[in-house]
């Protein structure tokens, strides 16, 4: 279980006028500015659920997830991990969670992830035993096989990505903070990652609390999301709420065969060869209907709006706001 | 009461620390192997006594300075380079940047301080820094036999206590040093000013009996004498036995408040930790 409420992080950053005389002057007299990364957000999030937390660069979702991980110190507020406040980094605490950074790696570069996953055995005394099925668990679900025998450095980003998760669950937390766990890999070993996050919280009930900039990430794994834009809390809901909010459009493609002479009505629209209708979700059938009345041959298809536009106009609104 | 993961509390849980040792020094060791050429350059690299050696060498050929003849000289040489061999510590290098770019997140995220890992990698280091010492002796001890280096079983224990409590004295100010580094970014330049006075008052550079006689009073309200003096001063016999326990008591006093300042900071330097980067 995490609970958080009205959590706030400030830093403060030095300021320095650009040139020479701005670092000159900043040699004896710096200035601070104020920077509220996190400010006043509140939620909770039950034991098992998969949570996306979604934000634009420097929106507060790895500041919030740094908190959560007993890292960093919040400025004001309160949190709650498994009944742990996590800034107090209790052994109980930090045994029951885990914290994959895509860009911050625990596995020691010039040895084979093997030894990276001895070192957390030892440090986190998982007993032998749990440690061997563990690690077998991870070495099937991730497809590991001989590469935990190779330096790290050898790895190629995919297959570092996957020792780091391997190396990160070995402990079996109760709760994952994934932040950006598949930047920087190619679809087929994001794809893989995905599937491995999905199939490892149903099989051991962890919460997970996901950031991505990859909306295929958060449709395929989290029903749930919350969003964040400057430090605030802007949307916490299920995703297919937030979809219909900010696009409830549904698109029907159609195809009509070469030998169709005319076109379809409205609310049909023309769009190169193809026919266009954007429509309430209910009244897709109706549309669907009325097509195939008119050219029962047609080839037709219906997309749901892609996860980017839905969030590029949630955060267009915010501005407008 | 929950344990709380951080070096202090890691005294608390004897346990914890004692179990994953084996593990800690097992991959500490692999970590060494990789690195070995590296290592081996970089210890033989350390050759400062040497270069002082030569120096005073030269000084003692017209006669004795402050009672000490060439013979002295490569004695009380030969036994700093052993003893800055074995307690070489260099932590605060490694802690500037990872908590500069956040690189200590993932160990932070481990139940066991990081510290810990730190120390056994620094202890793995010592066997190899002893191999590399023996040809190095032994050449000295060809270049100048009138040295007459003691090597009796109990000054060689009292020389291997002195030295370890040493070694702790160092790893410790780097853990202080390096922990600075949550405050200021950066503490390089605050340990290079430190180990100028430990050069110098800790008789790097030149015995301490040749400054002049305040900066042993000075000194002995200073930990330079502890850090690296006494381990010198027991093996190249400038110490009565009669004196060893007291100087090795010297040296655990130095300790405890190493320990309490180091601990202390590193704690308070972790509340300050803003876990730069993505």
């Amino acid at each position: 279980m995490i609970v958080v409420r009205d959590l706030r992080k400030t830093y403060r950053v030095p300021q320095r006028d650009p040139g020479f005389a701005g670092a000159f002057r900043s040699l004896w007299k710096r200035t601070y500015k104020e920077v509220r990364a996190v400010d006043g957000i509140s939620f909770d999030i039950a034991p098992g659920e998969r949570v996306g937390f979604l934000g634009p660069n420097g929106a507060g979702k790895t500041t919030t997830l740094k908190m959560l991980a007993g890292l960093l110190r919040p400025t004001a507020g309160t949190l709650e991990v498994q009944g742990h406040q996590p800034g107090a980094r209790a052994v109980e605490f930090l045994e029951q969670i885990t914290l994959v950074m895509g860009q911050k790696q625990q596995l020691l570069w010039d040895l084979p992830p093997r030894d990276t996953f001895e070192l957390n055995r030892a440090l986190y005394q998982i007993p032998d035993a749990q440690f061997r099925e563990t690690l077998a668990e991870l070495t099937e679900m991730l497809s590991l096989g001989e590469l935990v025998a190779r330096p790290t450095r050898n790895l190629s980003l995919g297959e570092r990505m996957k020792c780091e998760l391997a190396a990160a669950l070995l402990h079996r937390p109760r709760v994952l903070f994934l932040d950006e766990p598949t930047i920087g890999l190619d679809v087929v070993m994001q794809l893989q990652v995905r599937q491995f996050i999905a199939q490892w919280n149903e099989r051991f009930h962890s919460t997970v609390l996901l950031t991505s900039h990859y909306m295929d990430d958060v449709q395929a794994l989290c029903p749930r999301v919350l969003v964040i834009d400057q430090g605030v809390l802007r949307f916490d809901g299920l995703l297919v709420d937030l979809v219909t909010r900010m696009k409830p459009l549904r698109r029907v493609l159609v195809r009509l065969p070469r030998d169709f002479a005319g076109g379809l009505p409205e609310p049909f629209r023309a769009e190169g060869e193809s026919w266009v209708a954007d429509v309430a979700p209910t009244e897709v059938g109706h549309a669907v209907q009325r097509a195939f009345a008119l050219c029962p041959g047609l080839d037709l298809r219906v997309e749901e709006p892609p996860l980017e536009q839905v969030f590029a106009a949630f955060f267009q609104e915010r501005k407008a706001t | 009461m929950s344990r709380s993961g951080s070096i202090a509390s890691a005294f608390d849980s004897p346990m914890a620390v004692l179990r994953a040792l084996p593990a800690m020094f097992r991959v500490a060791t692999a970590q060494l192997s990789a690195y070995r050429a590296e290592i081996l350059i970089w210890i033989l690299s350390a050759t400062m006594p040497l270069v002082m050696l030569a120096l005073w060498d030269a000084v003692a050929e017209g006669g004795p300075v402050a009672g000490m003849d060439q013979g002295d000289m490569a004695r009380y040489f030969t036994v700093t380079l052993v003893a800055r061999q074995i307690m070489s510590a260099w932590l605060s290098w490694e802690l500037n940047p990872l908590i500069r770019t956040g690189g200590l997140s993932p160990h932070l995220l481990r139940p066991l301080s990081p510290i810990w890992y730190y120390l056994v990698q620094h202890l793995t280091h010592i066997p190899l820094r002893a191999l590399v010492l023996v040809p190095l002796v032994a050449a000295l001890v060809v270049w100048r036999p009138e040295m007459g280096l003691q090597t009796e079983p109990s000054r060689l224990l009292a020389f291997s206590v002195a030295c370890m409590l040493g070694f702790l004295l160092n790893f410790l100010s780097h853990v202080f040093f390096g922990a600075l580094a949550f405050w200021t970014g950066q503490s390089q330049g605050l340990f290079m000013a430190w180990f100028g006075l430990w050069s110098l008052l800790g008789g790097y550079l030149m015995p301490v009996r040749l400054m002049p006689e305040w900066v042993g009073t000075l000194n002995a309200y200073l930990p330079f004498r502890a850090m690296l003096s006494v381990p010198i001063e027991i093996g190249a016999g400038l110490l009565p036995e009669s004196e060893w326990l007291a100087a090795l008591g010297h040296q655990c006093l130095w300790v405890v408040a190493f320990a309490i300042i180091a601990i202390g900071t590193w704690q308070r330097g972790l509340r300050r930790y803003e876990a730069f980067g993505a």
